[in-house]
This record gives structure tokens, C-alpha cells and sequence, in this order.
């Protein structure tokens, strides 16, 4: 049996606690939006009703098995209220698709009404303490992390899916209701700091 | 979702002499345990890793390198496929590739979800991911992410060596 002792060093980075608010200079950093080209920060894209950070990608098939559901949620969600935005960390030079070009060309074929943004540093994504791709953060209303993991429990089909964790989420902080679940973990790509 | 790459790898492999094949196993993470608890090692290397993960693929050689350089010294490789279950020939192929023998090879059964927080508390899920335990089976340090030879010295370096007389 595999025993975890006090002696357990990680470094995984932890991530944002639940009811934790968004890291202050993390949610201030401007980030070039592949939709416009335009500068962006969370802050900006704060929602009344709360807001919702993903962090994701062009390259990893987990990002691209979601990729659909995470623009459809992102649509339909910043149009009630709750405030969206896509961050790609990984390191182009690593994996070149996750270049500002593949970013524009992602974001026009998945008809993103919501900023694509790059974190230049990855300083966004160590800040929030997001290690794979996708992995989403929404805050309340209150600016308070709500749910944290996830997108729904099978990246590779929609119709297969039976726990819809983001989505619930997003239904939940929008009734100012706490998300059913508010944690989730998958295997996901690592994130490829720069 | 077999990369691009791998049939390159596979047929140069067949090509240039035979690596030795490696047996992969669908295994639920009972068996895993199983396998890192199992006696006889000094200590045991747990990578997980997938064949559709750039990032894994590239760790692959130096791991086999720095496994098979320890292997005589008592280092137990166990590799753990993220891969779908049906996908057994493809990680295998792989594996074979790369010069995998002498690792225990495995494809985790079961959803991801369950695996990520039954495995281990620690772990993100974000792969490839290593765990070195000791002889006892017990967890001595992780990695997210990419672990290179030289931080898997000196982790294995701190690793107590089993008791005498006791395997």
C-alpha cells in the first residue's frame, strides 16, 4: 500500500483556495486578446454576476476535446452576466500552435465572443497556481472562487458527459447559490511554463 | 489520438535492430499499488505519462536512461499510461520504441477523475507526473511536469535504503 508521509515534497504549484479571491496584480495584468488584438486584464472582464477564468490551449487534446463546450459556454454565459476570459500560458516555443497566429485562427473558428488571451510570462497561470490545460477558476459575484477544476467529466464526448461541473457552477453563482461541486481534478495536458 | 510522430519512431525502431517488447497491462490502480508495493526494489519510479502528451514522449529517453543506468542497483520503473484502455498496442509500439524493457508497463483502468484523486492527494493531474517511493512503497518525492536525470539523482540519492534482511 502506498503510505503519504510527512516527508512528501511536491512542487505542484497549490492552487487558489475555494473562497479565495482572484490574486490582486494576476487579475491587473493586461494580456493581448487574440479576438482584437486588443489588451485585456481579468479585472476588466469582471461580471456582475461573477467571472469566469479558463485556462487553456490551442495544442492539448484534453483543451481540444473541450474546446466546444468551453466557447459555447463561454457564449452563452457572458451574455448573462458573468464575465469571461480564455488565457493560453503555454510556451509557444514549445508548442508552436499555441502561437499568437493559432490563437486568432482557434478563436475565429470557434466564434469566441469572449477575449483569448496570452500570458506572456505564465505569470497569470502561476499566480492562480493552474498546472493543466483546461482548467477553470470561477469567482462569485463577490470576487470569491466558487468552483475550480474541470469542464465536465468526459473531455472526449459532450453527449457522454453526466456530471456538467462548470456548467452547474456557472448556474449556481448566477442564483448566488454555492457551486454543487466546487473542486474537481482530471488529467489534463501540464501547463508548459515560460 | 496517436501523434504524428510515433509511426516515424515505430517503423525506425523496426528498422534498426529489435528493441526488446514491452508488455503493457490494463490495470486498475489497485494493481498499481500492488506493483509499487511489490518486494525487491531500493526504490520505485512512478511515471505517468500518455502517448498523446508531447511533453511525455520527450521525457521518455533520458527516464529509460536514468531507469536503466539504476536498474542493477535495485530501481523499479513503473510507467502508467494515461492512454484510453483500447489503446494497449499503440503505448506498447511505443514503448518498445523507445527501449522501454525492463519497466512494468500499465494503462490505468477506469475514468480520469477517480484515478487523478484516488492516486494521489497531491497530484494536480497534469501529466506526465512522477512519484519516486522507497522501498517500502512509501512516497519519498513528486514531480509535475518533466523531471530531469539530475533531479532524479538526488532524489534517489535521499532515498533510505531497505533495511538489511528485510527486502
Amino acid at each position: 500500500m502506498i503510505v503519504p508521509t510527512n516527508i512528501v515534497l511536491s512542487v505542484a504549484l497549490s492552487a487558489l483556495a475555494t473562497g479565495a479571491p482572484a490574486p490582486g496584480p494576476a487579475a491587473a495584468t493586461k494580456m493581448k486578446s487574440a479576438l482584437d488584438g486588443k489588451s485585456v486584464s481579468i479585472a476588466d472582464v469582471q461580471g456582475k454576476a461573477g467571472t469566469l477564468v479558463v485556462f487553456t490551449c490551442n495544442h492539448c487534446p484534453f483543451a481540444r476535446g473541450w474546446e466546444r463546450r468551453i466557447a459555447d459556454l463561454a457564449n452563452t454565459y457572458s451574455k448573462k452576466g458573468i464575465g469571461v476570459i480564455l488565457i493560453n500560458a503555454n510556451d509557444p516555443a514549445r508548442y508552436p500552435e499555441d502561437d499568437y497566429p493559432g490563437m486568432q485562427a482557434r478563436a475565429k473558428q470557434l466564434g469566441l465572443l469572449v477575449p483569448y488571451v496570452v500570458d506572456e510570462t505564465s505569470g497569470v497561470a502561476k499566480a492562480f497556481g493552474a498546472s493543466v490545460t483546461p482548467e477553470a477558476f470561477l469567482f462569485d459575484r463577490n470576487g470569491k472562487l466558487a468552483y475550480h477544476g474541470m469542464i465536465d467529466d468526459n473531455h472526449k464526448d459532450a453527449a457522454a458527459a453526466k456530471s456538467h461541473y462548470l456548467k452547474d457552477a456557472l448556474d449556481a453563482v448566477l442564483e448566488g447559490h454555492p457551486a454543487p461541486v466546487a473542486e474537481t481534478k482530471g488529467i489534463g495536458c501540464g501547463i508548459k511554463f515560460r | 489520438m496517436l501523434p504524428a510522430l510515433l509511426p516515424a519512431i515505430v517503423l525506425a525502431a523496426a528498422t534498426s535492430g529489435s528493441p526488446a517488447a514491452v508488455e503493457v497491462n490494463v490495470t486498475d490502480l489497485a494493481g498499481i499499488r500492488a506493483a509499487v508495493a511489490a518486494p525487491g526494489a531500493t526504490a520505485v519510479l512512478v511515471t505517468i505519462w500518455a502517448t498523446w502528451c508531447d511533453a511525455c514522449r520527450d521525457e521518455m529517453p533520458a527516464l529509460l536512461r536514468f531507469f536503466h543506468a539504476h536498474q542493477p542497483k535495485g530501481l523499479r520503473l513503473i510507467l502508467v499510461s494515461a492512454d484510453d484502455e483500447d489503446q494497449r498496442d499503440q503505448v506498447a509500439l511505443f514503448l518498445r520504441a523507445a527501449g522501454a524493457q525492463g519497466a512494468q508497463a500499465f494503462i490505468k483502468q477506469g475514468d480520469n477523475e477517480t484515478f487523478v484523486n484516488a492516486f494521489d492527494p497531491s497530484w494536480t493531474g497534469a501529466i506526465p507526473a512522477s512519484f519516486l517511493y522507497d522501498s517500502a512503497g512509501v512516497k519519498q518525492r513528486a514531480w509535475s511536469g518533466a523531471v530531469t536525470p539530475k533531479e532524479l539523482e538526488a532524489a534517489l540519492r535521499k532515498v533510505k535504503k531497505p533495511t538489511k534482511g528485510k527486502p
